[in-house]
This record gives structure tokens, sequence and C-alpha cells, in this order.
């Protein structure tokens, strides 16, 4: 199915959507008014209590964009500059923003019969932007959203765009303007089509105003002559149900969304009964995004207790048959990243398939990405490996579309991006932080974009590569500088060379065996046994190594690169490993 | 089928565009009907014939990659040229690259290879000289010895479709067996594909495009006759 298709499908499965015509807005403050149209009593802050004091989320009078300098105000609601005339930035705008309000509501609301309307029309006639200070009214009010509501309705929560009368009003004035009818795209039947779309908010790094998926802002992006929406004919109806959901899912905490370097990456599932759906999106969420401190990001309580044992499960590489057999089969997920550029919107990928293959991917995944000794932390989530990829580990600093190509790699079963490869040798050059996380990426790309499906996950004495050989040798000329030198050497020899003797071995490995031999003969002084000991690994890597072949190569490719740094990795582990236990690397030395 | 012929096409990258993402291009999953017209028409095309695609056959996984490029933000306005006609000077004729930068992302399909199952029709404008034999002579000699009009493309101008005519006795090639997957429509429910553009209406008034419910069935693509009810007009 497309991607329009299937939100506007969630739409239909959503629990509270707003009807057609109507959005939810976050609305601050509530004014209640008399029936003759004075103010009852000071405005009502329907804000949160929290810190940031979050505005309510209210189903009002659908909002639209508003893009020119002609002030157009939306119905039975807006911001203090229209709705008042009043705006914390001097004002210079309110007036005619204010005029516009008072002069669209007057105009559409003069026949009105209804009392909460009529008190409306007295609203306006008598308010004066003055009255704001007047009253009193507090100054966080201003530029924030207000709605109007009758005082003897207040108790009972009708505001004034819900009352019958005002409802009956706005489906006639948002059917105004009729737009032709074509075959809408969406859904194949002939129907009214949407001249522009619905913003959508929420993507990290887009406009606050929000963007647009389906927008034609310049001619080159048109066809044909048509204009605007008629070059991708969606029908009023599938339009505003696609961009309601794709708005709800990507609002903050609505466990829909996971944030994967810079891609806003929004998830939802489809099943025959809404719990299974829920558990599927709650796991899938686990899987991503654990939250910094390890912390799931799914519901308190006993559901996350439930879920983290599923996902430890799921992690440790049970079939999801077993962990939970009713998502296996007949869950339909779905998941969409979205990158944000300018005011539009740029699908970085869209991927659909049962929800039991989507966990059998992410178990390959796992697999390809297990490394001995494992990183300290476990298991970490996605974007802690991300982080390895970027320039001082900042999450802002990860390329961007490697984020997205990966995860549609890891979700497909197909192979990884190559840029990643690249990207992780280049981090691996630059700073020379050969960790646990980077390996094991640099392990999954071997196995699967190489198809070096043997590639070692812990130290393999006699792996037949040559990269990752050389990768050991360094290690040990490494451990013999430390073993001489003592720990407190400011520049070793992993910061001097780990980068050329990765790439270009011949021009380091002739310089690093000679300073060995210095090195040797000083922990000779020391401790002769500890000598014969390093000595005798010496040889047992160089007699993996052929002589006729050529044992330092002029370069390495980005494969033997790879090797490299799995190799040494192994290695320079291995002796850590030895000095905990107390027993020597290999035999005991003479 | 009569005066039906299989073209083999793949090319390393193809975006079939979506209407509706076509600013931010995504890719549809598989070759648009029109797309694969357009390759027949590159090579041979008359005013007698009309081509009908019956068949698309998908030979690879369905594989989508996503890039970012600069291209311009707008057309050269075919009303300026005409002045500039008129008036036998360039003048102000021309779009500034550099400052009329946009920077677009596009969502195509990776390593693709198809094969086009289609026939055609004489039209109206068919003359005493043409029949279906002559017309289907010349496009074989033509595919067989890879002559073209312009080069044929894969959804879009950049990216390049190989092309080869495959002989109406062979057995139709098939993915390979490991991709035989779910992915491709195999098993026992086809892979929907959603509504998916079948061609742009040019005789009508205003242009409307025309869709189709796509799905994919075994790896093949049944593309509805123009004149059919299931495509939505």
């Amino acid at each position: 199915m497309s991607i329009l298709a299937s939100l506007a499908n969630a739409y239909e499965r959503l629990p509270d959507a707003p009807p057609f015509g109507f959005s939810s807005e976050k609305i601050a403050f509530l004014i209640p008014l008399n029936e003759d149209g004075s103010v009852a009593c000071p405005p009502v802050d329907l804000r949160q209590n929290d810190k940031k004091r979050t505005p309510r989320t209210v189903a009002v009078p659908a909002s639209f964009k508003r893009p020119g300098i002609t002030p157009r105000s939306f119905f039975l609601w807006d911001n203090t500059a229209y709705a008042l005339g009043v705006s914390g930035d001097g004002g210079k705008d309110a007036a005619p923003r204010h005029k516009a309000f008072r002069d669209y509501h007057l105009e559409s609301l003069r026949d009105a019969a209804d009392p909460g309307l009529r008190a409306f029309i007295s609203f306006l006639k008598t308010w004066s932007p003055r009255r704001f200070e007047d009253f009193g009214w507090p100054e966080e009010m201003k530029d924030q959203n207000v709605v109007f509501c009758l005082e003897a309705d207040r108790r009972a929560n009708i505001w004034l765009h819900d009352r019958p009368a005002a409802k009956a009003l706005w489906s006639r004035l948002s059917a105004e303007g009729e737009r032709t009818e074509a075959i809408c795209l969406v859904t194949g039947i002939n129907a009214p089509v949407a001249r522009l779309h619905p913003a959508i908010k929420g993507v990290w790094g887009a406009q606050t105003a929000g963007a647009s998926i389906v927008s034609f802002n310049l001619d080159a992006f048109t066809s044909y002559g048509h204009e605007q929406g008629d070059n991708a004919p969606v029908s009023e109806a599938a339009t505003f149900a696609y961009t309601t959901a794709l708005n709800r899912f990507l609002e903050k905490d609505s466990g829909h969304r996971i944030q994967i370097g810079d891609a806003s990456v929004v998830f939802w599932a489809d099943a025959s009964d809404a719990n299974k759906a829920v558990a599927a999106e709650n796991i899938f969420a686990g899987l991503w995004d654990d939250g910094d401190d390890g912390s799931l990001v799914v519901d308190e309580g006993m559901q996350a207790q439930i879920v983290g044992a599923r996902l430890k499960q799921i992690r440790d590489g049970e079939p999801l048959a077993s962990v939970a057999p009713e998502l296996a089969e007949g869950v339909r997920f779905y998941v969409l990243a979205l990158a944000p550029n300018a005011a539009r919107l740029s699908i970085r990928f869209y991927f659909e398939d049962d929800f039991g293959a989507i966990a059998a991917n992410y178990q390959r995944f796992l697999a390809d990405m297990r490394i001995e000794p494992p990183p300290r932390d476990g298991q970490p989530a996605l974007w802690k490996y991300l982080a390895e990829t970027a320039v001082l580990k900042k999450r802002e600093n990860v390329p961007p579309n490697l984020a997205g190509e990966w995860m549609r790699a890891i979700l497909g079963g197909t192979r990884y991006p190559q840029t990643l490869l690249a990207t992780v040798l280049m981090r691996l050059r630059a700073d020379e932080d050969v960790n646990a996380l980077r390996v094991a990426i640099l392990k999954a790309l071997l196995i699967r974009n190489n198809n070096r499906k043997d590639t070692p996950v812990a130290l393999k004495p006699d792996y037949p590569s040559k990269g990752y050989q050389l990768g050991r040798l360094f290690a040990v000329y490494e451990r013999i500088q430390s073993d001489a030198l003592g720990g407190k050497v400011n520049a070793t020899i992993t910061d001097k060379y780990y980068g050329a003797a990765s790439a270009q071995p011949r021009k380091v490995f002739g310089l690093l065996e000679s300073n060995s031999k210095h090195h040797l003969a000083k922990i000779r002084k020391q401790s002769p046994g500890r000598r014969v000991q390093l000595e005798k690994l010496l040889a047992e890597i160089m007699g993996q190594m052929s002589p006729d072949q050529d044992p330092y190569p002029v370069a390495f490719n980005a494969e033997d690169q790879a090797l490299f740094g799995l190799g040494y990795y192994h290695q320079r582990n291995e002796f850590f490993k030895s000095t905990k236990n107390g027993t020597p690397v290999e035999e005991t030395a003479q | 089928m009569l005066y039906g012929i299989r073209l083999l096409v793949s090319g390393e990258r193809a975006c079939f565009t979506r209407p509706e993402m076509k600013v931010e291009r995504v890719s549809y999953d598989v070759m648009t009907p029109s797309s694969a017209r357009g390759i027949l028409e590159a090579i041979h095309w008359k005013p007698a014939i009309r081509w009908i695609v019956d068949e698309i056959h998908v030979l690879k996984p369905i594989r989508f990659q996503s890039i970012r490029r600069n291209e311009v933000g707008h057309k050269a306005p075919a009303g300026k040229i005409k002045q500039a006609m008129n008036r036998g000077d360039l003048g102000d004729l021309q779009i500034v690259v550099d400052e009329d930068r946009q920077q677009r992302a596009a969502t195509m399909l990776v390593d693709v290879a198809y094969v086009i199952a289609a026939h055609f029709e004489l039209t109206g404008r068919a003359g005493p000289d043409d029949n279906e034999g002559k017309h289907l002579d010349i496009f074989n000699r033509r595919a067989e010895r890879g002559q073209c009009f312009h080069q044929p493309c894969l959804g879009t101008r950049e990216f390049d479709a190989r092309f080869e005519l495959l002989p109406p006795d062979m057995p139709p090639p098939m993915a390979a067996s490991e991709h035989r997957t779910s992915a491709l429509g195999f098993g026992a429910t086809p892979r929907d594909l959603g509504f998916m553009l079948f061609d742009i209406d040019h005789a009508a008034h205003g242009r409307p495009s025309l869709f189709f419910r796509a799905e994919l069935r075994d790896g093949v693509m049944k593309v509805p006759h123009p004149n059919a009810p299931e495509v939505r007009r």
C-alpha cells in the first residue's frame, strides 16, 4: 500500500480522532462570555501544570497555512493577536490581524440565531485591545491560542465551537469554494481535490509552523500545466485523514515516534485487535530507543515490565513466535522516516511488513553486531551506534541520510549502507578510538556487504586475512611499547600510527618493527620471561603470514582496513583479559 | 497474444515518481505502465500505432536508496521564450543555476530488471500502408539491433535503461529462486501496490491523471487495457 493510503487507514483506527474539518490544536486559555457578550470572568488557564506549562490539545475548527501578508483568521479560535488584537512583540501586526478576525466572524455569523454565537458577535463589537490591560489579564496569555465559551456551558465543558449551531455553520463554511473533482490517488474515487495540504508538525529540524509532504512550491515541480494539488489529485477527505494521523503520530510522547539521527521515525501497527497493535508498537519502540538511562519509553508500571522482559528475550535471539506468539502473525507493521528540507518533508524511507519479519530482521542485525568482548553497557540502542559515526560523538553530527539508510537496511534485512563503512573507518583514523561499538559495526558490514560470513566474533588466531593479522601485530607492538615504557607514554604508537598502519602498512610496520627491538631489549632487563612471551606471540602472528606474499602491502582497501580494526580490537582485549585473570597470554614463559 | 512482444529492461537505478511525492521524489515499487510505454515508444512509434502494456514482470528484489541532489527550481517560461523569439532578442531569457538552487531528496529504486509484455493496436491515423505485421517487424528489428529514437529511461531521464528483445518462444524469465518471496507477491497473498498512475489522459480537458489498483502476484503486475473499467478516470 502507498504511504498516504496506509496513513489514511491508520486515521480510521485512531481512538479519538478529530472529525473531518477539525484539527487538534494547542489551546492555552478559555474566555468565558455572558449572553450579552460581556466577559464573564477572567480567562481560564487550560495549560497543564508541568514545568513547560504545555497547552491543552483540543479539537477545534481546522487551522490552515497562512502564507503571505494578508491576515486570515481561524474560526472561533485563534492566537491573541487575531482574537483580541494583543500580542507580545509590540503588537505591530496585531491591529490588522484582529480586524481580519473581527470582520470574518461578523460576516460569517451575521445570520446566527444561536445565543452562543450572538454573544460572540456582541463581544466582538464591544471588544477593544485596550481592555486587555484594563482587565489586568495575565501577560503570559499573549500570543497563545484562545477559545471562547458561554459561561452557562463552562461547567459542561462545552465550548463555543462545540455548540451544534457552530458546528453546522462550520461544516457549511469549510465546504465553501468547492474544488473540482478528480480521481483521488489514495482512495481511487471521484472526489473534490485538496488544493493545499495541511502542515505536518513535529518533524525534528523542520519549520515549527509545520512542513508539507505534498506541496508544489516552485514551478519546476509541476507538470502538464497543473496547479498546486491538481498535480497529485488527493481528495479533501484523504488529505485530512493522512495529515491528522501523521500529526498525531508525530506528537511528542505519542508512543509512535522515535528519533534516529536526523530522521524522525513514526511507526504504527495494524491488527485485528487494538491491544495486539499496541503491544507490537511498544516492543518496536523498545528495540530502537531505550532512553539515556536504559529505561523504557513505553507506559509506566506493569506494561513496562512485560515489554522489558519480552525485549530481553528478543534481544537474546528467541524467535518472536515463542516470545509473543500473538504478534508473530497477522500484525502488519508500518515504519515511516521523515527528514526535513526547510518547508518540505522528504521520505527517508517507508517500510511495511509483518511484525514477525521485522523482529526476525532485527535479530539478524543483532547477530551481525555480536562481538567479543561485548560493549561495556550490554546491547546498546541504535542511536548509540550512530553516535560513533559522528564527530565528537554528538548526536547532531551524525551524517545526514546515514541513519535512515541504515535503519531501512536493518528492517528489510538488506545490505547496510556502504557509506557507513567509510564513515567508521574515517572516525577510527581521526580519533583512534577502537571501541566495541565501532568494531561491531565493521564486523556487521563485512558479514552482510562483503559476504565474509566467517568474520570472527572473538579472537581467532588463525583467521586467514592479512588485515586481521596485521591488526593483531599492531596491538602487540603497542603492548610491547607500554610494557617497556609504562602506561604513561604521551603519544602511544596507536595515537601516532593507527591511521597510517591501517591504511598503508608498508609505510609504518618497518619502523614499528625496529622500534619494538629497543622496547624488547628494555623489557628483557626488567622481566626476561615477559620478553619471551611477547616474542613468541610475534612469531606466532608472523607465522600466519607467508613471507613470499608481501606481508606489508602498500595499501589496504576498505575491507582490509575493517579487518585490521577487528584484529586490533581482539588482540588488544586479549591482553586486558590476561592481566585481569592473572594468566599469561599464550603458554607460560620459561 | 497476437503481435505481442516482450522486452527485458534493466538498469542500476530507477525512479518511477509518485505524483504525490514528486517534489521530494519517492518512487513507486514497480515500473508504471506509462513508463513502460515510454520505453517502447523510444524504440519504435508512429502515429499509426498505440502501445498497450499488458504485464510487467519484476525480476529483482525491490530495493530503495535515497540521495540528495541540487537541482534548479524553475522552468524556462514558455511565454518568455515566445516573446524573445518575436522580439528577436534573447535579453533576460535565462535561469541562473547558482541563484535558483533547490536541494531535493529522492528515494529511488536500485538494481532493477523488468520484462515488459505489450502489444500494439492500430489507431485511427493508420493509413492503407499500415498493417500490424509491418510495425511488428520494424519494432523487432530495431529492438534486436538496439536502435532507438532516444535513449529509453527508467522513469527519469538520468537513469537510462538497457533493453533486450526476448524471442517469442522463450519461457518467461522469473526472479531468482531466492528472491521469490512475499515481497514480490509470491506465496498466498499478492503484494498490494496501492493505486498507481496509469497514464495521463492528454485527450481529456485538463489532462487528468488515470489510476488503477496495482498488485504484484508471483512477480507479475497485470496492467488493464486503457479502456477497461479498472482504469479510474
